[in-house]
């Protein structure tokens, strides 16, 4: 009877524990069972928090030629895949700092040679197929592929070897470098991890620059932005819709991006912009004029204006110093012995009235530039750089000693001689589309004429421009502009360094011309290479002296970022970051609710 | 003859309206590109005779404009101190017709810059601008209307005295050029010839390229002269005294046609005036600094100088007194024309 | 008969000249297209290789001209570089919009310059026939620049008309009446321009072919039977006077595709004309040839039209062309 009454004692707690079990804990883990095998670990963003719902409505000047980050080349390509991609770390474009995106955090080694990256878990891209370190190998393989010629794959090469990538598991990914990068985990802003599932077929058979156009349906195409395919009508527009498994939420947990669409209306330049901007047509304008701005500040009619303040363009002029081969003509050479001589760059930097150019061609939004590093960055710029004042005498002195003279024409004006006795003539390409730089164009075709120079300027289309420039280097001088689209001195290399192809006065060179371009080089390879910033920053003054001693671009002028919104958008804050209104698409939404506000 | 009296008329304003534009120089207060970098974008300013104070000056005054603090083109009058404008003012040297040097101008301001048409973007003078702007523009029309004058007097006249098989020809090629559509083919020649000439040479490839394309109609309109003139009973008679073709030519046939050229010469010269103002307004004409009526209304494609500046448009009216005179003079010439003969009604002009 | 085969056939051989001429174009213009071409990662490398096989690049000029003469009439007309796509379709929807904007504005202008020229051609000489002179000098004298930058000026300060463009944001979600509304309201204004254009030259011609008719005896007579004076003025003058207002039509269908360019650029009508702007800024060779080709066909096909329409319509050059 005992042994029987244990027996069921026994037998009565251990069911009773497991029914409780079963109870207790077992139908969620049976019911849910996803939640606890990979539970979606969102990225919470501070901040004001929105409401959802909504259309909003930007424009576009001009159209994306693709939707596949390793061909886009165009701006507009890049502005519309912003939005639809991800990266593993991101740089918060109003701190201009890194912060976790896809990669929920980092390691650097102590020899500063290899990150350990560890993914988000329980991520999946915008066609509900999930995420893990997979897509991670094989994106990057992509990006390194020779045979794909992606634009990426150079920004993955430290000190001529690439980058090598490997899986620790399923969410880690650890990055061989072969030399310190002073960049560090920037480098990975930018580049957007693709869809292993639908790309790899295409990679394969070699015809990955053919997907992603836009013409692609829908279903077929996929990323990990806060945005997704929907609609594009040739012509007119791209719409996109909200991505229903965007890795992001606000503070209080709810998922964002807030609004349902985002609607991409292609208009064929700026004055258009302004005008459905003004119309009601669209909700926010960012890329303003100058001009531009002030008209639209005059009445400000449910819409609010905002100067976001310096930004990180610089805009310059500079000479045509290629080496002078056997297919160089007579006048070529003769135009380029006066541009080599320093005193004569120098001269004409003293000549240009960039105080002027800030007035006139900025309306006072903007400032007077000497060096590369625009007062939008607030970390990397040399204060001690000279600031020379506007001076014809200044420069008239430079010509003098470099052996220029002067003779005096009948009607009272004065011409610039050489040392041979020719007259100093040449001209100045300019892109036909920008209008700010066919004025400074105007201003500084004046202000040498003071020197006795004849200067023409000669509007050419933005595409031949670049041709002459990089590949057939026919021209006299040029004035460009690049907007940096990071405060790191890492994204302008390709100016820097003699080897790069945006060195515009001398692109590409196999060994550097001059012994400053060596220095330069010299300069700029060790600074990616330095661990600390005070490192860094000590090598990059130094380059950026050396530049201003030389002049080989004559800078000129810097404009601020301008840009509006309709007061119904909630959470509008550009930065001088590209891409300037739309970084924080994800926090945007309509005060007014779901109803888009038109005039 | 009324007719005589209307034309001599319409001559006289065009030598008039002409010869502002010729004299450039002495009528425009400025040079037409010296900058004023402190007064862009600066309005029209205006004649008074009453000032701040209500005191009446004989003498018309402008108030100096200066501009509004924290603004970059919004400009307020200077009214404390009025400038009297004075005539025949000494000032920038200019050359009278091209080779005589001169200092005076018509008017002009002691102590600051007189705007009467306001300034462009880098603070230039419009009202200098506009008549200096002028020379280019009509020039180009004229001479263009030379060049295509000249090439179709002298296909024309080929085809119309030899007839045969090169009349055939020439007239087919003719109908040719008539067919291609004209505006078109002058942008695609000139866009695709070389770009960075200076701009004299910008200036005569513009005016050869307008020449060029249209000496189609005109030369039709020649061999038509032509033919009926060979036929005319003075003509022939000369014929038959002996004369060579080279004397019944200069001295019977090229009279004939003079009516006809002339009345050709006051439609193309407008036609090709505003066909250089296009090229200019649209970028591919005169090159910066040099003025152009087209070249100044060109900053109006933008739309916040369309939208703020209402004095750039102005230009834009600049040609309307010359297109009327040539409307006029060549109806005036069309009907005298028309008076004397009657086959020119056959051949449709 | 035999007329109207010899203008067709005078018709064919513009067109074929007008071809030459275009070709010479391409022939001549420099540049490595091809090379160009190869660059673009977007476009397979057999595609490339399959345009240069096609057009010849290596071949004699005569060769060259009869394989790119074969690929047109096959409706190729070439790559674009700057939309990055074949030139033919972008030619068709932009010529398609100019002709919505020029058809429309020539209708209105005929439609407004015979009565009106008719009327004016009655009263010649009085007051309101000189007003109406006076008029149409000005408005012919207004360059059309003048007359489109200024109607843009209007738009803009008046906020009335939109600025530009031929619809609007959510132009495919409108109902089919609004989507008509709309699109018209963004037609207004250069049809307004156009038509100030193109009607005082047509007014004067009216006038002056009518007022030449109105003195002919067969009209007196017809007053004399007592017809009423509209009857008269429409049913037996104006077709009298036809003859040079029918050639003067097939001008204006001539140049549907190509006189509204400097409208279309100022007013940013997305048709014909800012396309070839663009192409010819950006040296896009093939969309300027094809552009200049369709003008062409568009220029003498008008001029055909009219000869037909004469032929049918006027019977001395019916009896005319029999008699030789």
């Amino acid at each position: 009877m005992k042994r029987v009454t244990a027996n069921l004692k026994c037998c009565w707690i251990c069911p009773t524990v497991l029914l409780s079990l079963f109870v207790f804990v077992g139908p969620p883990a049976i019911a849910f069972p996803q939640e606890q095998i990979t539970k979606e670990e969102l990225l919470v963003l501070p901040g004001e928090v929105g409401r959802p719902g909504g259309r909003l409505v930007v424009s576009l000047r001009g159209e994306p030629k693709t939707l596949n980050p390793l061909i886009a080349a165009d701006a507009r390509s890049r502005e519309v895949i912003g939005v639809m991609q991800a990266d593993l770390v991101h740089i918060n474009r109003a701190r201009q700092q890194t912060e976790p995106a896809l990669a929920k955090s980092w390691k650097i080694s102590p020899d500063g040679l290899s990150y350990t990256i560890v993914l988000r878990q329980g991520l999946k891209f915008s066609d509900g197929q999930p995420l893990d370190a997979d897509d991670v190998l094989f994106t990057f393989r992509v990006y390194l592929d020779e045979n794909v010629h992606a634009p990426q794959r150079d920004l993955l090469i430290v000190s001529g070897k690439p980058i090598t990538v490997r899986k620790a598991d399923a969410h880690t990914v650890v990055f061989q470098l072969a030399k310190t990068y002073g960049v560090g985990e920037r480098l990975f802003d930018g580049l957007a991890i693709l869809p292993r599932h639908l790309l790899e077929k295409p990679y394969q058979e070699g015809k990955l620059g053919q997907s992603g156009s836009l013409a692609t349906a829908a279903d077929q195409w996929a990323g990990l932005g806060p945005f997704r395919l929907k609609e594009y009508v040739a012509g007119q527009r791209l719409v996109l819709e909200r991505n229903p498994y965007y890795w992001k939420s606000d503070a209080q947990g709810n998922r964002l991006p807030y609004v349902d669409e985002l609607v991409f209306l292609f208009v064929p330049n700026a004055d258009a912009q302004v005008l459905k901007f003004q119309s009601g047509e669209t909700d926010m304008i960012s890329q303003l004029g100058a001009e531009n701005f002030s008209v639209l500040s005059r009445q400000q009619r449910g819409y609010t204006m905002t100067d976001a303040g310096p930004g990180l363009e610089y805009n310059f002029l500079f000479f045509n110093l290629n080496d002078a081969g056997e297919k160089t003509s007579p006048e070529m050479q003769r135009k380029q012995k006066w541009f080599r001589e320093v005193k004569f760059r120098q001269a004409v930097s003293a000549a240009v009235d960039r105080e002027a150019i800030v007035r006139l061609v900025y309306q006072g939004r903007g400032a007077a530039l000497w060096g590369l590093v625009a007062p939008g960055n607030r970390r990397w710029g040399n204060e001690k750089l000279p600031h020379p004042a506007w001076s014809f005498e200044r420069a008239r002195a430079l010509l003098k000693e470099a052996g220029f003279s002067w003779s005096n024409g009948p009607n009272g004006e004065s011409t610039l001689l050489d040392s041979d006795g020719k007259p100093v003539e040449f001209s100045i390409l300019t892109s036909s589309s920008n209008a700010d730089r066919a004025k400074m164009a105007a201003l500084i075709q004046d202000d040498l004429k003071q020197l006795g120079m004849r200067v023409q300027v000669v509007p050419l289309e933005s595409r031949s421009l670049l041709d002459r420039v990089t590949q057939s280097r026919d021209y006299d001088a040029c004035i460009m502009g690049i907007a940096s689209y990071d405060a790191d001195p890492n994204s302008d290399i390709s100016v820097w360094l003699s080897s790069g192809g945006l060195h515009l006065w001398n692109p590409s060179q196999a060994h550097p011309a001059t012994p400053w371009e060596a220095e330069i080089d010299r300069l700029i390879e060790e600074q990616m290479s330095a661990r600390t910033f005070e490192q860094r920053k000590k090598l990059y003054d130094r380059a950026q002296e050396i530049l201003a001693e030389n002049q080989p671009m004559i800078f000129l002028a810097s404009p601020n970022i301008l840009a509006g919104a309709k007061n119904s958008i909630g959470n509008f804050r550009p930065a001088v970051l590209e891409p300037y209104v739309l970084w924080n698409v994800e926090q945007l939404y309509l005060k007014n609710g779901t109803e888009n506000a038109t005039r | 003859m009324r007719v005589r009296r209307v034309l001599t008329r319409w001559l006289v304003t065009l030598g008039v309206l002409h010869g502002i534009v010729g004299f450039a120089g002495f009528f425009a207060p400025y040079d037409p590109v010296e900058q004023d970098r402190k007064s862009p974008y600066l309005p029209p300013m205006r004649f008074h005779l009453i000032d701040g104070q209500g005191h009446f000056h004989a003498r018309p005054f402008v108030y100096a404009l200066k501009l509004r603090e924290g603004s970059f083109d919004r400009y307020v009058e200077n009214t404390t101190e009025p400038q009297p404008v004075r005539f025949f003012m000494k000032g920038a040297r200019y050359r009278l017709l091209g080779f005589l040097p001169c200092r005076r101008h018509l008017f002009g301001l002691e102590n600051t810059r007189i705007y009467l048409l306001g300034t462009d973007a880098y603070g230039r003078d419009q009202l200098s601008r506009l008549l200096f702007g002028g020379q280019v523009s009509l020039l180009a029309g004229l001479l263009g209307a030379g060049i295509t004058l000249s090439i179709g007097l002298c296909i024309g006249a080929v085809a119309g005295s030899f007839g045969g098989w090169r009349d055939s020809l020439l007239m087919r090629l003719a109908e040719l050029f008539m067919a291609l559509p004209w505006l078109y083919v002058l942008f695609a020649i000139r866009a695709f010839l070389p770009l960075a000439v200076s701009p004299l040479r910008a200036f005569f490839l513009i005016i050869t390229v307008i020449g060029i394309v249209g000496w189609a109609r005109p030369a039709r309109l020649v061999r038509g002269v032509v033919l009926s003139a060979k036929e005319r009973d003075f003509v022939r008679a000369a014929r038959g005294f002996g004369a060579t073709h080279g004397y019944l030519f200069r001295r019977h046939i090229l009279p004939e046609t003079s009516s006809v050229l002339l009345t050709q010469a006051a439609i193309l010269i407008p036609q090709y005036v505003l066909a250089e103002m296009t090229l200019s307004f649209l970028g591919l004409g005169v090159p910066e600094p040099v003025p152009s009526w087209g070249n100044l209304l060109s900053s109006l494609q933008q739309y916040s100088v369309l939208v703020s500046y209402w004095w750039i448009y102005l230009p834009a009216l600049a040609m309307v007194p010359f297109f009327l005179g040539y409307l006029g003079l060549a109806s005036s010439l069309q009907e005298r024309g028309a008076a004397y003969k009657i086959e020119s009604r056959i051949w449709g002009i | 008969m035999r007329y109207l085969v010899r203008r067709l056939g005078h018709a064919f051989f513009l067109l074929a000249g007008a071809s030459v001429l275009a070709f010479l174009f391409t022939a001549l213009a420099p540049g490595t297209y091809f090379d160009e071409m190869r660059l673009n990662p977007q476009i397979a490398p057999e595609t490339v290789a399959a345009l240069r096989a096609q057009y010849g690049v290596d071949k004699p000029l005569p060769l060259r001209y009869a394989s790119w003469l074969n690929s047109v009439l096959h409706g190729d007309m070439g790559f674009s570089f700057a939309y990055n796509g074949p030139v033919a379709p972008l030619l068709v929807v932009r010529a398609r919009n100019t002709l919505l904007l020029t058809i429309t504005s020539t209708l209105f202008a005929w439609a407004i310059a015979l009565p009106l020229g008719v009327w004016s051609a009655e009263r010649l000489g009085r007051l309101s026939d000189r007003l109406l002179s006076w008029g149409t000098a000005v408005l012919l004298v207004i360059p059309d620049l003048a007359l489109a930058l200024g109607l843009l000026i209007v738009a803009v300060r008046s906020g009335w008309f939109p600025t530009g463009g031929m619809a609007s944001v959510d132009f495919e979600t409108l109902s089919p009446a609004n989507k008509l509304r709309d699109l018209a309201l963004h037609m207004i204004l250069p049809v307004t321009a156009l038509v100030l254009s193109t009607l005082p030259l047509l007014v004067r011609h009216v006038r002056a072919s009518v007022a030449d008719v109105l003195d002919a005896p067969f009209l007196l007579a017809a007053l004399g039977h007592g017809i009423p004076k509209r009857t008269l003025l429409y049913r037996y003058a104006l077709p009298a006077a036809a003859n040079p207002l029918i050639s003067l039509f097939g001008f204006s269908i001539g140049v549907l595709l190509s006189g509204s360019l400097l409208i279309e650029v100022v007013m940013s009508w997305p048709g014909l004309g800012p396309l070839l702007l663009e192409a010819i800024l950006a040296r896009d060779l093939y969309v300027v040839i094809g552009g200049m080709l369709f003008s062409t066909f568009f220029l003498v096909g008008g001029n055909l039209f009219a000869d037909m329409l004469l032929y049918w319509a006027d019977p001395r050059i019916r009896a005319e062309s029999n008699a030789r």
